[in-house]
């Protein structure tokens, strides 16, 4: 028995009688846990369950999980029926990459600049980046338009990209810049006395250091251009190959009558890279997210 | 191995008014010596060195490293280390990478750096822990890799600031030694910034004493202790504080409550002809005692004993003027005065009393 | 000057991307558009630079804003779709923070399947949001419509929800709070952690209730991270076109029309294209945004003054 064990003890029974929890309550506490789950996953569920029945099934006013149930819709899909799937696929994941890249590495430049060099019109700069989540985007599309034309990227998916990054960039230059303000300042000054310039520090010891604010960036970045709409179709052209999935998606809506089970499956294809890139960085979008709005 | 010198280096912080934390410095550090830099905080002590680093900017005057002028030099051209507060270590390298990073960035073959790092792992005691990363390691093994990481570059200046603020006493007692001891042999010089007077005088071979960005004195600590240059660096050296206070002058010397402590005449005189009325008066608390009831004494109502073993403080009021001033004095550990009872202080030697401008604070030659 | 630049120019030159590609495509459209809402701009007056045929709109003064801010219904009855807009907002972010709150609180507990209960419940921020609408469009159909077979399975009505009544409203009010919870609460949830332990036990040492130490620990602990996440989801929500036009879209539904969705109707129906309404609504969102934000930002700023 030494000194130095008691205290451990001590604390250990503490933490045994406070983490106590009458029956009732847990109860409680497990059930709305519960409920809440369920509201959350049960849309994607059933979208799951709609995309194995055969279109006219899908939409019986009854409610039964297997009905003609088949993989026969993702066949349809993926064999490019009702259109190129593939290829829409190969587009989505061209740009939304692309965006990602751009945007996680603009971000993170500007979040650093701005997290540690007091510069003039730092403020300022951050102020701009607020009201820029500001504008209605959608209504800037005929001068948006107009640009990429002059700079001979209409049309194409890199000026699709860089109009994803101006809508992504701003809010992940906030979140960034709030993860790498806990990053103590000791640790770039050492590495400066250490022999790095301004921009090893940056690349070699706050970027290592700043995975979780990283991959929050990546992955907000990475959905916000995977799954928007109105803009794609704005931009890039009309034929079938150049389009992205969620543009596509819309030859399963007909002008009076909506395929639902193909649409499920198509849509259930579309969000399972989503949720794959979501899985990945899960672990870190609480301390990720915190950051940034807490210091925001 | 180079010499150190700040030539009337300024920091000015931009504000309204400007603040001036480092305030036209001028220190000498010789070849292979350690200096302390001591204040109090907002004293500029992290700031001047940080501006020896390279990490903050000199606004006025210039700074020196091995006679070649570094001012507009960025920190890994100065061919320094410094170990932080913090130790900023890299977490996501293991303890032997934080420690060999330098070198790495310097090109040095991976043979050498790793000779190197395991050499100074071992002077260190670390060698079972380098393949660790930070995280888990204690505080104390911490700091010593935060050492490590200096030494293995083998740097002309080392840096310290505030390097034992985060271990426990008795951790930063031994590593004080050990520190002094490494620097000794090492031979490098070294600038270390700390805010606790007693690390100052144990480790420096000077010290130089700082308040509101500018230098008090800069000397070695026995001349600190023994002859401080102002009212300000004799109430900041030494532990407990130095008992000062103003009081009037009569033609024999100092006048405290019932007690006259002579002066010699060129102290009289050099008063008299500044046209002092009063003296802030010095006297550190060795250099007053208890003294017998029939002698002439200062009477002291005893507040507080702080019993050491071989010593004790007395922490009492005396009424000077009519108001009444709190006085420390060292006694016998063994036969302390007891709390409430009424003694009579006397001093020891009159030769070990300081006087200081009562205005300037500055130090009345005696 | 020159001494900031040569002393900041690596700070200068990190941001310089990120400010050179909002200029070209924030700013300078933004001017455009500015530029547009003085003009009578539309499909048939635009440049088209495929026919060859030069732009022809030329400039009206003010008549936009004031065809606009007049109510005219044929022009969105400005005020009453603004005061929609309000409500959308309003209830949106308002049961937003409220269940993302709640079950943030809820998350913050030591307990089993905690990581399990925080993927499920983030799951629908990972969905793309076309297909969330998709998904919900699909539950809230009227016939088929898995809501409205349970609602009948248990013999309550089953309403028209998606049909042009207030029904509509709050059924995308539900699809929107669905999509943004989880934002909002794993920001919350950040927060709550970020406040240090030793704050409850000091409260629990000094005797404070349950209720007590969330009404002078917690709320004021998560402060900086609502008056964050409120003025981005306020921000988002007022300009949140997707679901609104995935839900109860492609033919516009005047029960769910808001500032943002008319300025596209404006934009993508009819045969006209009215680029100058649509602009003209655009700035006109604006201008309400901003506005709004100072006096957000003013208030904080007092609140935190008296805290």
């Amino acid at each position: 028995m030494t000194i130095e064990s008691l205290p451990i003890q001590v604390q250990a029974a503490r933490v045994s009688l406070r983490g106590k929890r009458s029956m009732g309550r847990s109860v409680a506490l497990h059930a709305t846990l519960t409920v809440a789950s369920l509201i959350a996953v049960f849309p994607v569920f059933w979208v799951l369950v709609t995309s194995f029945k055969p279109d006219a099934r899908a939409v019986a006013p009854t409610i039964r999980l297997f009905d003609e149930s088949s993989l026969a819709n993702y066949r349809d899909v993926l064999s490019g029926q009702q259109g190129d799937f593939l290829a829409w696929v190969l587009n989505s994941v061209e740009i939304a990459l692309l965006t990602t890249l751009i945007a996680v590495f603009l971000s993170a430049t500007t979040g650093y600049a701005v997290s540690r060099f007091r510069f003039p019109g730092s403020r300022k700069l951050l102020l701009s980046f607020l009201i820029a989540q500001m504008f209605p985007f959608a209504v800037l599309i005929v001068p948006l338009f107009n640009v990429l034309l002059s700079l001979g990227l209409q049309g194409t998916g890199i000026g699709l990209v860089l109009v994803y990054c101006t809508t992504s960039v701003p809010f992940c230059t906030y979140m960034l810049k709030g993860y790498f303000d806990t990053i103590p300042t000791d640790i770039d000054e050492s590495g400066r006395v250490d022999g790095l310039s301004p921009f090893g520090v940056f690349w070699r010891l706050v970027l290592p250091l700043a995975r979780p604010g990283l991959a929050v960036t990546a992955f907000y970045a990475f959905l916000t251009a995977w799954g928007e709409v109105a803009f794609a179709s704005a931009f890039l052209s009309a034929s079938d190959e150049s389009k992205t999935l969620a543009v596509g998606l819309q030859v399963f809506v007909q002008q009076n009558r909506v395929e639902w089970g193909h649409l499920a499956a198509a849509s259930i294809l579309v969000s399972i890279p989503a949720v794959a890139v979501f899985y990945l960085v899960q672990r870190f979008l609480v301390t990720g997210l915190a950051a940034g709005a807490v210091k925001g | 191995m180079a010499e150190v010198a700040y030539v009337s280096a300024s920091r000015v912080f931009a504000g309204n008014p400007p603040v001036r934390a480092v305030d036209q410095l001028e220190l000498d550090v010789a070849d292979g010596e350690f200096l302390v830099l001591v204040g109090p905080s907002g004293s500029g002590k992290s700031t001047a060195l940080r501006m020896l680093a390279g990490l903050e900017d000199v606004d006025e005057g210039a700074i020196k490293i091995g006679g070649k002028d570094v001012t507009n030099v960025p920190p890994k051209g100065r061919d320094i280390a410094m170990v932080f507060q913090s130790y900023a270590l890299y977490p996501h390298m293991t303890v032997a990478e934080n420690m060999g990073f330098a070198l790495k960035l310097r090109g040095t073959s991976k043979q050498e750096i790793k000779d190197k790092v395991a050499e100074a792992a071992k002077m260190l005691d670390l060698t079972k822990y380098l393949d660790r990363k930070p995280k888990a390691l204690s505080g104390g093994q911490r700091q010593r890799v935060a050492m490590g990481r200096a030494i293995v570059r083998e740097p002309s200046v080392f840096l310290m600031d505030e390097p034992l603020s985060n271990l426990d006493a008795k951790l930063r007692v031994e590593t004080r030694a050990n520190i002094a001891a490494l620097q000794q042999r090492l031979g490098t010089t070294t600038i270390y910034v700390t805010h606790d007077q007693v690390e100052a005088m144990t480790m420096g071979d000077r010290v130089a004493v700082l308040k509101d960005g500018l230098l008090q004195q800069c000397a070695s600590p026995r001349e600190l202790y023994d002859r401080p240059a102002n009212a300000f660096v004799a109430g900041f050296i030494g532990s407990p504080a130095m008992n000062l206070k103003t009081v009037p002058l009569t033609a024999e010397g100092a006048l405290l409550d019932g007690l006259t402590v002579p002066l010699t005449r060129s102290a009289l005189d050099k008063a008299s002809t500044e046209g002092l009325k009063e003296v802030t008066f010095g006297v550190r608390p060795e250099t007053l005692r208890l003294a017998g009831a029939d002698e002439e004494g200062m009477e002291l109502t005893v507040e507080l004993v702080e019993e050491l073993g071989a010593d004790a403080y007395v922490y009492g009021s005396v009424r000077i003027g009519g108001v009444p001033e709190r006085f420390i004095v060292r006694v016998d550990g063994r036969t302390p005065p007891a709390f409430g009872q009424n003694v009579k202080v006397a001093v020891r030697d009159t030769s070990e009393v300081h006087l200081f401008h009562p205005e300037s604070g500055a130090r009345l030659e005696v | 000057m020159r001494r900031s630049i040569e002393r900041h120019w690596y700070a200068y030159a990190m941001v310089a991307p990120v400010v050179v590609v909002l200029a070209v495509l924030v700013l300078y459209p933004l001017a455009q558009g500015v530029w547009f809402t003085l003009t009578d701009i539309n499909e048939s007056t635009i440049a088209n630079p495929v026919l060859d045929r030069p732009a022809t709109y030329s400039f009206v003064g003010l008549r936009n804003y004031l065809n606009v801010l007049s109510g005219d219904p044929s022009f969105g009855s400005f005020w009453s779709t603004l005061l929609r807009t309000i409500i959308w907002t309003g209830s949106c972010v308002v049961l937003t923070y409220g269940v993302g709150l709640g079950l943030a609180l809820l998350l913050n507990r030591p307990m089993r399947a905690r990581a399990l209960y925080r993927v499920l419940l983030i799951l629908p921020w990972a969905v793309p949001v076309f297909i969330s609408a998709f998904a919900w469009k699909f539950m809230f159909n009227s016939q088929f419509g898995v809501i409205n077979q349970v609602l009948g399975a248990f013999g309550l009505g089953q309403p028209v929800w998606l049909g042009q009544t207030d029904l509509a409203l709050v059924a995308v009010v539900i699809v929107n709070v669905w999509v943004g919870v989880p934002f909002m609460m794993l920001a919350l949830l950040g927060g709550l952690q970020s406040i240090p332990a030793d704050l409850y036990e000091a409260a629990e040492v000094d005797g404070a209730t349950p209720w007590q130490r969330f009404r002078d620990i917690t709320l004021p602990g998560l402060r900086s991270v609502s008056s964050t996440v409120v003025l981005l989801g306020i921000i988002w929500t007022f300009n949140m076109f997707p679901v609104i036009y995935l839900v109860t879209g492609p033919a516009a539904n005047p029960n769910t029309r808001i500032l943002v969705t008319y300025a596209f109707e404006r934009f993508f129906s009819g045969a006209s294209r009215d680029y100058a309404v649509a602009s003209t609504y655009g700035v006109l969102i604006l201008s309400v945004l901003l506005v709004f934000a100072a006096f957000y930002r003013r208030a904080l700023r007092r609140q935190e003054a008296f805290a």
